[in-house]
């Protein structure tokens, strides 16, 4: 098969998605055709390349979703935390386990000294809820929802792994300066004989709701 | 979704938490233009509670979900007179060979340089999305933006798989070809 014609299954093989057959036909090819191992690397980073296009959304997308559903009657209103009645004894409630929880860790305490680990963890883990700007239901009835809408296009955003994948569009066409600058290593895991999961093989994120 | 249908606010809460970061994004490649992929983006989910109703899980949600996006980003693109062919297909003799000369600064970790070099990068990459046909665009962005398989993909667009093996392709022609203009301008 001729250089023009495999290019399409190249792209299918860059992607994963190639047959069997077609797999051992582009490796095959690859393995004889410089050309060919230099288009594959570039269609790799293309493919990382589009997913440097991220955009951002105001602070106020997720109100402007959430109000304009609700105005169409399309979204239930969102609930109280809690009922009247039950409002008013949620202060001296809280009071009460707190000084239960106090009574009960200072005792936990005298026995034993609290694992430094599992308080850092817990700390790690209940940050970003408690950061969250706009949260529309303090307390405890509060969704999972986490509104901050912002992937950023901002340059931090590149992962290394992307930032070498796409480098290639670069260093390819001065392969001396690829051995000089030591990365020789990082081209062999893109070579033709590498398998198809690569950094560039479609990712997750397929999970249904 | 179904929780949803059956008038939990709360999994629509749910769904908007796992799903909307991915919406924007879909958005944002799929128009290049920060207004337009916001109010795409809201239309979208506004779209999705609508169709509440008449939901039926016989499909992946996210298939589904990206092919309500997709749908209402190509009204998007119509309304701003988009034709969907603003690109030609690449003629036989137009990137002979299939390598391109394409050459962008290369990043260097000591580089501080290297935020300006992926700020240029990013711009160039939506630059050339955008003049992709919409066709193009869409299965480029959702196999290789989004994560779709070529199965997922065929059928968010409602074509074959082979039809998207050479979409992604002829995208990725194009993008090459025109990212290698542009260094040459």
């Amino acid at each position: 098969m001729g250089c023009r014609d495999i290019r399409e299954t190249i792209s299918a093989f860059v992607d994963g998605e190639a047959s069997p057959e077609e797999t051992a036909s582009v490796r095959g090819h690859l393995a004889s055709c410089e050309r060919c191992r230099v288009l594959e690397r570039q269609m790799r980073a293309v493919g990382a390349g589009v997913r440097q296009v991220r955009g951002s959304v105001s602070d106020g997308f997720r109100d402007a979703v959430f109000s304009r559903l609700e105005a169409e009657g399309a979204l239930p209103p969102g609930k109280k935390p809690f009922p009247a009645v039950w409002r008013w004894a949620a202060v001296p409630l809280a009071a009460a386990a707190g000084l239960g929880l106090f009574l009960l860790t200072s005792r936990e305490a005298a026995r034993a000294p609290v694992p430094q680990g599992p308080v850092a963890a817990r700390v790690e883990m209940s940050a970003p809820v408690a950061s969250v700007p706009g949260s529309p239901v303090p307390g405890p009835a509060a969704t999972p929802a986490v509104p901050t809408v912002s992937p950023r296009g901002d340059a931090a955003a590149l992962s290394t792994e992307d930032r070498e994948m796409l480098a290639l569009l670069d260093i390819l066409e001065d392969p001396a300066a690829l051995d000089a600058d030591g990365d020789a290593e990082g081209m062999d895991l893109l070579a033709p004989g590498a398998s198809t999961d690569s950094p560039n093989s479609p990712r997750g994120g397929r999970s249904g709701a | 979704m179904l929780l949803f249908r059956e008038g939990s606010r709360e999994a629509f809460e749910e769904l908007f938490s796992r799903h909307h970061r991915a919406v924007v994004r879909f958005a944002w490649r799929m128009t290049g233009d920060p207004s337009a992929a916001e109010e795409a983006a809201q239309e979208i989910f506004l779209r999705i509670a609508r169709a509440a109703s008449t939901y039926r899980p016989t499909a992946k949600f996210t298939t589904w979900m990206y092919t309500v996006a997709r749908r209402t980003t190509l009204n998007y693109l119509r309304d701003t007179k988009e034709d969907g062919e603003k690109v030609p297909i690449l003629s036989e003799g137009e990137g002979e060979g299939g390598v391109y000369p394409v050459q962008l600064p290369g990043p260097d970790d000591r580089n501080p340089e290297q935020v300006v070099w992926e700020a240029q990068l990013t711009e160039r990459f939506r630059t050339a999305l955008g003049e992709l046909p919409e066709g193009y665009r869409a299965a480029f962005v959702l196999n290789r933006g989004d994560g779709l398989s070529y199965e997922e993909v065929a059928h968010v667009l409602g074509v074959t798989v082979q039809a998207v093996k050479t979409r992604i392709f002829r995208a990725r022609e194009m993008l090459l070809s025109r990212l290698s203009k542009d260094v040459s301008a």
